[in-house]
C-alpha cells in the first residue's frame, strides 16, 4: 500500500475530509482474532458460542507529510445501539520486524497498536502480547480521530514515522454494539507493506 | 489455574444481627474513596436490605464465580449503570433557589421509570404481617482466595496483596469489564469518565498505616470485625475458624471469599391467634441456606444455645466476642488512631 505524500496542512486528521477522497485505499479483509488464543478459560467459556469480529472488510489508505504518517480506516458501522460498550480500531504495527495478527501479536513478538475508541478522551499506544494483552504505552505523540457519517466510521490515526517506520501496518476493529473489547476484535488477516513514496 | 498466593489473608465478620442498616459504613466509605470523576454512582461499600434485589439490581441471578465440579470460571453478565442505578443529579437549584415555595421537593431528575439506586428496596423484605421480616447486609469485594475477576482480567490488571486484597493498578486496566462479569457478587463498578473499573481496596492506605478500615471503624453498631484469619488469638479467626459463627456469603460461587457474616436470629413466628410458635423460624431455613449453604443451621444452633447458656446464668466466650464490650477487638491489629497521623497532601484535601 502507499504512503501518499501530501504537504502539511492539507487536512488529513479529517477522517472524512477532501484530502483522503483523493487517495487511493486498500480493501483489508479482516477475521476474528483467534478464538483458541484468547487469555483466559473465562474469556473462551464466555464467548465458545458468541460471534465476534465479524466486520468483514475496512477501507485503508495512507499519507505522510515527511513528519508524520496517517493511517484512515473506514468500516461500516453495525446500526444496532451502542450501550455499555463504544466502537473502537487500532493500526497495528509490528515492533520486531513481524508478528502475528491474528492474534494480535505474542510474547516475544509483541505488536504496537494506535488505539483509538469512540468516546475516549485521546488515543493510546498498547503494546500486545496476544489478544487483549495490552499494556499502556507512552501515546503522548498520537492522535486520532473518528467520525460516523452515513453508516460507516472513518478513523484517522496520525504518529511520528519514525514510530511507525516499521514498513507494515494492520488494522483491527471492535463493534461495540456487539460488546467486543479486548482481544474479542475483528483483524486484518495479512500485514500490508508500506510503501513510501521516494523523496 | 493455580490460586494466587498471599502469605496471609485479611478478613472482615459482619454481623447481621448488629448491624442496624444506618449506612455509616458505605457512607464513610464514600466519602473516602468515591469522590472524584466517574464515581458518583459507585458505592464500593453497598448496605442492602434482604431479602432484596439488592445493587446491583438483582445481582444474585448475574451469574460469574466458579462451577462446582470443575472450578473453571463460568460465563457472567455485566451489570449496566441502569442496574447499578443511582448517582442521580436532584434539582436543588428550583427548590432551593427557584422562588417555589412549598410547590418543589427534591427528587432525582431523570426518567422515573426503572429508576433504581443502592438500598432502593429498602425495608421491603419479605413475608406476611405479623410474620414479615428483614435484615440488613453490608457488603464489600471479598478480597476472595480463588478470586474470578483476577482470572478473567487479560491484562493482569489485578492481583492479590501480600495482605491477601484484590487490587486493581488503574494504570494497567483497560476497561474490558471481564472482571465484572466473571465477579459472582457483582462488587465491581466500571468509571466511565475514566474508562477503568473500580473496586473496593481494602482500605489499603490505612492497613499499611496500622488504621482499620473505615467500614470496620466507623460502625457504630460495633458490627464490623478486621483481622487475619490465621490469626489464633484473633475474633475474625475464632469466629470463622473456631466457633463456625461467621459464614461467607454464597459461598457455592466458589471464588473462597474473606468476608463472613453471623447470620440473623430473628423473632419468633407468630401463629394466627398470635401465639409464640417456637417451632418454625421466621426467616425461612431455606432463604437462608441459600445465602450462607447448608452451615447456617449449625451456626444459628450455636449462637441460640450461647444465648440460652447467659440467660440461664452461664458466660459465654461467642457472645462475649460478638457484643466487642472493647471496641478496640473489632479493630484486629489495626488499632492506630488515624487522627493521630500527620496528613500528606492529597489530591482530595481541599483548602
Ligand atoms: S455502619 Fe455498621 S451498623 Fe451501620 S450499616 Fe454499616 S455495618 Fe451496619
Ligand atoms: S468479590 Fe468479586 S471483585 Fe472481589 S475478589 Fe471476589 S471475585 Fe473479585
Amino acid at each position: 500500500m502507499k504512503v501518499e505524500r501530501v504537504d502539511a496542512g492539507q487536512g488529513l486528521a479529517d477522517p472524512w475530509g477532501q484530502a483522503w477522497s483523493a487517495l487511493p485505499a486498500t480493501t483489508v479483509a479482516l477475521n476474528p482474532v483467534d478464538y483458541e488464543a484468547q487469555p483466559n478459560r473465562y474469556i473462551r467459556a464466555a464467548w465458545k458460542d458468541r460471534p465476534y469480529g465479524q466486520t468483514v472488510e475496512a477501507r485503508v489508505a495512507a499519507a505522510s507529510d515527511g513528519d508524520r504518517l496517517y493511517i484512515r480506516v473506514e468500516w461500516p458501522d453495525d446500526p444496532r445501539p451502542n450501550a455499555e460498550f463504544q466502537d473502537a480500531a487500532s493500526a497495528i504495527f509490528p515492533m520486531n520486524g513481524t508478528g502475528a495478527l491474528a492474534t494480535m501479536g505474542d510474547p516475544e513478538k509483541p505488536l504496537a497498536l494506535w488505539f483509538w475508541e469512540d468516546g475516549r478522551p485521546s488515543p493510546l499506544r498498547l503494546v500486545s502480547r496476544g489478544p487483549g494483552v495490552f499494556r499502556k504505552d507512552d501515546g503522548s505523540e498520537l492522535s486520532a480521530r473518528g467520525a460516523c457519517n452515513n453508516g460507516a466510521w472513518g478513523v484517522v490515526f496520525a504518529g511520528p514515522e519514525a514510530v511507525a517506520g516499521k514498513g507494515k501496518v494492520g488494522v483491527a476493529i471492535w463493534n461495540g454494539s456487539n460488546e467486543e473489547r479486548g482481544g474479542l476484535a475483528a483483524v486484518s488477516q495479512d500485514w500490508l507493506q508500506l510503501e513510501t513514496a521516494e523523496e | 489455574m493455580t490460586a494466587p498466593t498471599s502469605s496471609r489473608q485479611l478478613a472482615w465478620v459482619f454481623d447481621l444481627n448488629k448491624c442496624i442498616g444506618c449506612q455509616t459504613c458505605s457512607v464513610a466509605c464514600k466519602v473516602l474513596w468515591t469522590r472524584e470523576d466517574g464515581e458518583k454512582q459507585q458505592w464500593w461499600c453497598s448496605v442492602n436490605t434482604m431479602p432484596g434485589l439488592g445493587t446491583p439490581k438483582d445481582w444474585e441471578s448475574m451469574g460469574g464465580g466458579r462451577d462446582p465440579q470443575t472450578g473453571a470460571p463460568l460465563p457472567g453478565h455485566q451489570p449496566t449503570r441502569e442496574e447499578f442505578g443511582g448517582g442521580f443529579d436532584y434539582n436543588y437549584e428550583e427548590v432551593f433557589y427557584g422562588g417555589t415555595g412549598g410547590k418543589a421537593h427534591l427528587e432525582p431528575q431523570g426518567p422515573r421509570e426503572n429508576r433504581w439506586a443502592m438500598n432502593w428496596d429498602e425495608d421491603q423484605g419479605a413475608g406476611e404481617w405479623p410474620n414479615s421480616y428483614y435484615f440488613y447486609m453490608p457488603r464489600i469485594c471479598n478480597h476472595c482466595s480463588e478470586p474470578t475477576c483476577m482470572e478473567a482480567c487479560p491484562t493482569g490488571a489485578l492481583h492479590k496483596t501480600d495482605d491477601g486484597l484484590v487490587l486493581r493498578d488503574e494504570e494497567v486496566c483497560m476497561g474490558d469489564r471481564f472482571c465484572m462479569e466473571a465477579c459472582p457478587y457483582k462488587k465491581i463498578y466500571f468509571n466511565y469518565e475514566r474508562n477503568v473499573s473500580q473496586q473496593c481496596i481494602g482500605c489499603f492506605p490505612r492497613i499499611e498505616a496500622g488504621v482499620a478500615p473505615v467500614c470496620v471503624r466507623q460502625c457504630p453498631g460495633r458490627a464490623v470485625f478486621i483481622g487475619f484469619l490465621d490469626d489464633a488469638e484473633g475474633p475474625v479467626h475464632k469466629l470463622v475458624k473456631e466457633w463456625n459463627v461467621a459464614l461467607p456469603l454464597h459461598p457455592e460461587a466458589g471464588t473462597k471469599p474473606n468476608v463472613y457474616y453471623v447470620p440473623p436470629l430473628a423473632p419468633h413466628r407468630l401463629r394466627d391467634d398470635m401465639s409464640i410458635d417456637h417451632d418454625t423460624p421466621r426467616i425461612p431455613k431455606e432463604y437462608l441456606e441459600s445465602l450462607f449453604g447448608p452451615e447456617v443451621h449449625d451456626a444459628l444452633a450455636t449462637l441460640k444455645s450461647e444465648m440460652e447458656t447467659v440467660r440461664s446464668g452461664g458466660s459465654s466466650e461467642i457472645l462475649k466476642t460478638l457484643i466487642a464490650y472493647r471496641w478496640h477487638e473489632l479493630l484486629g491489629p489495626f488499632t492506630v488512631d488515624p487522627a493521630t497521623l500527620t496528613p500528606e497532601p492529597t489530591a482530595h484535601q481541599e483548602t
